[in-house]
């Protein structure tokens, strides 16, 4: 019986699934850490000491900062939850026409520099968590050895490299917008990884390229659409790879990364898909996501010689399962006008494969064997459907209050794909699969 | 083509301007008279100072020294090498500090701190006046 509850539990089954698995697959697939982008800083080691010289605050052993952003952000779809990360189990829309718990959170960090070589980074964050609490969790921690200027390690907890932003999309203050891309940034929602990397530097044609590694374990929380339940959903054997090359103000980085997924919560209904026989058995290998190898390629790019940015990123996802294929990808734009940086984004998610299956042949089967491999075709096909497909144009400033506060104001219009719930959550039955919804966003950012 | 088309091209249409708000600064870059380094491009400079190299082209490595946050020549300085606003650089920072990957050049308070340490370290490079130009240092 508990097999036709997939048929009946559309919502339900749509949303865990996407937030199970999606999640589950995309997030660790990249583990990149690579600090790629720049390069590393005039970094610690690099700098020999200037003994003698008094007029140098020496580099200090302990170093803090603190960032945040305080936002709210408003939806005309009352029937489903905007969010800006997979990961918050409520957002604006249905739960609240105005939130302020999408974008806002705060985030301090720590940095102790042991010796000239060893370092140790701890940073805390408090956001919307997945089961909509705001208790402050350890975003990154980890111990670094610099093993020449051009050369480190890491060790610990660091950032899931996958997107240009990957590891600085929790500081709002380092980029124009309220918030990166949802329709290539939520392909990979979690963002740390628990593992070892390697970060190494070489010049090359003009530019510095960098080259990281990683390899990893990824454990996370992500919430149960309409429930204020979570659930669980672990990677391993996590391997990324990035390259970035950087010239001047351009900067090229392309990105390998995969990872073994099992989304529990899914194997119910393909147990059952196995007890129909050899169809129903191919049916679960083509589409379970018990220990399923996972990818994510990436290619992405920006140029930003100061007055202006342009910048475009492209991400593909393939979770051979029934999570199937999606591509995410934006172009962006803006021109700083003194104070003031209009900008302009249009970004899309499309699923490269198709959102139904045949399924179950029911012809011949008994009434009531048919009735049940019918639910479950249907739940299967509610899976699929969860692939997002959509479309959007976002429109907003950026205004520099102060040389370390900024002033956001975003306009986004989202056409969602054919029959798709595009990434909201917490889907209201009545909800319009296909419609439009637009968004309007306040936020203010600071680092310290 | 609808509104919201429309405003895109609109937004990115505005033109032109304060590309040469910036133009002519009086800071520059120096080392010690004692380095080695004679001559970098503007380019070369903005890489150490914004870590994207720990070396001057010789290989040896490179100290870059900061004037205090808000001090006008420091502003100046990045306008001309990175034309970057001091927002900008706040930006380019934190992305690098709040990721761990390292920490922006040490900073002394005044231009003459900066000459004299400048002055006193063949490996450190750093920006003044260039009213203040004198033998000890050498303008890049």
């Amino acid at each position: 019986m508990a097999r036709k509850d997939y048929a009946g539990s559309r919502y339900h089954m749509r949303r865990k699934l996407a937030e199970f698995g999606l999640c589950a697959v995309l997030c660790p697939v990249t583990i990149i850490s690579a600090a790629g982008v720049t390069n590393t800083g005039t970094t610690d080691t690099a700098n020999p000491t200037t003994a003698g010289t008094p007029d140098v605050a020496p580099p200090s052993m302990l170093t803090f900062g603190a960032f945040g952003t305080l936002g709210v952000v408003h939806s005309d779809q009352p029937l489903a939850d905007f969010t800006s990360t997979r990961v918050e189990s409520v957002g604006a829309g249905h739960t609240d026409p105005w939130s302020a718990s999408v974008d806002s959170l705060v985030g301090a960090q720590g940095n102790a520099q042991i010796t000239p070589q060893f370092s140790a980074v701890l940073q805390v964050i408090s956001e919307q968590n997945s089961d909509s609490s705001f208790s402050p969790h350890i975003e990154w921690a980890f111990l670094k050895y610099q093993i020449t200027p051009d050369f480190f390690v890491r060790l610990g907890r660091t950032a899931l490299d996958a997107f240009l932003l990957a590891d600085s999309r929790n500081v709002g203050f380092t980029y124009a917008w309220v918030r990166p891309p949802v329709e290539l940034y939520d392909l990979v929602p979690s963002t740390n990884s628990d593992g070892i990397d390697f970060n190494y530097r070489f010049e090359v044609g003009g530019g510095s390229n960098t080259v990281d590694a990683a390899v990893g374990y990824n454990s996370y929380q992500y919430p149960i659409a309409n429930t204020r339940n979570t659930a669980t959903a672990d990677s391993h054997e996590q391997l990324a790879l990035v390259d970035t090359f950087q010239r001047g103000s351009a900067t090229f980085r392309l990105t390998y990364g995969q990872a073994h997924i099992t989304v529990p919560t899914l194997e119910p209904l393909f147990d059952a898909f196995r007890e129909f026989g050899a169809q129903g058995v191919g049916i679960a290998d083509r589409f379970d996501v018990n220990d399923r190898i996972v990818a994510y390629y990436g290619l992405s790019g920006s140029y930003e010689p100061g007055d202006w940015f342009l910048m475009a990123e492209l991400g593909r996802t393939n979770y051979h399962s029934v999570l199937g294929e999606a591509t995410g990808w934006y172009v962006s734009s803006g021109r700083r006008f003194g104070k003031v940086t209009p900008y302009a984004t249009y970004a899309q998610t499309r699923p490269n494969v198709g959102t139904r299956a045949a399924g179950l042949d029911l012809s011949g089967l008994p009434p009531a064997q048919a009735a049940e491999a019918g639910a479950l075709n249907a739940g299967l096909n509610a899976t699929l459907a969860t692939i997002a497909s959509q479309r959007t144009l976002s429109l907003g400033a950026r205004f520099d209050v102060t040389s370390s506060i900024d002033l956001k104001l975003q306009w986004d219009r989202t056409n969602l794909g054919a029959n798709s719930e595009g990434w909201l959550t917490n889907v209201q039955p009545g909800f319009p699969f296909g419609s439009s919804y637009t968004l309007v966003s306040v936020t203010l950012d600071f680092v310290f | 083509m609808n509104l919201s088309t429309r405003i895109a091209i609109v937004l990115l249409a505005i033109g032109p301007t304060l590309a040469g708000a910036f133009a002519s600064a009086d800071v520059v870059a120096v080392v010690s008279a004692k380095s080695a380094i004679k001559a970098l491009t503007q380019e070369q400079v903005a890489d150490i100072f914004l870590g994207r190299v720990s070396r001057f082209p010789n290989g040896l490595v490179a100290v870059p020294i900061d004037l205090r946050d808000g001090s006008p020549e420091r502003d100046q300085f990045y306008a001309k090498i990175a034309g970057k606003t001091p927002a900008q650089v706040k930006a380019y920072w934190s992305k690098i500090i709040f990721t761990g990957r390292g920490q922006p050049p040490r900073a002394v308070p005044t231009d003459l701190d900066m000459k004299k340490f400048i002055a006193d370290n063949d490996t450190a490079i750093g920006y003044i006046d260039s009213a203040l130009l004198d033998s000890s240092v050498r303008a890049l």
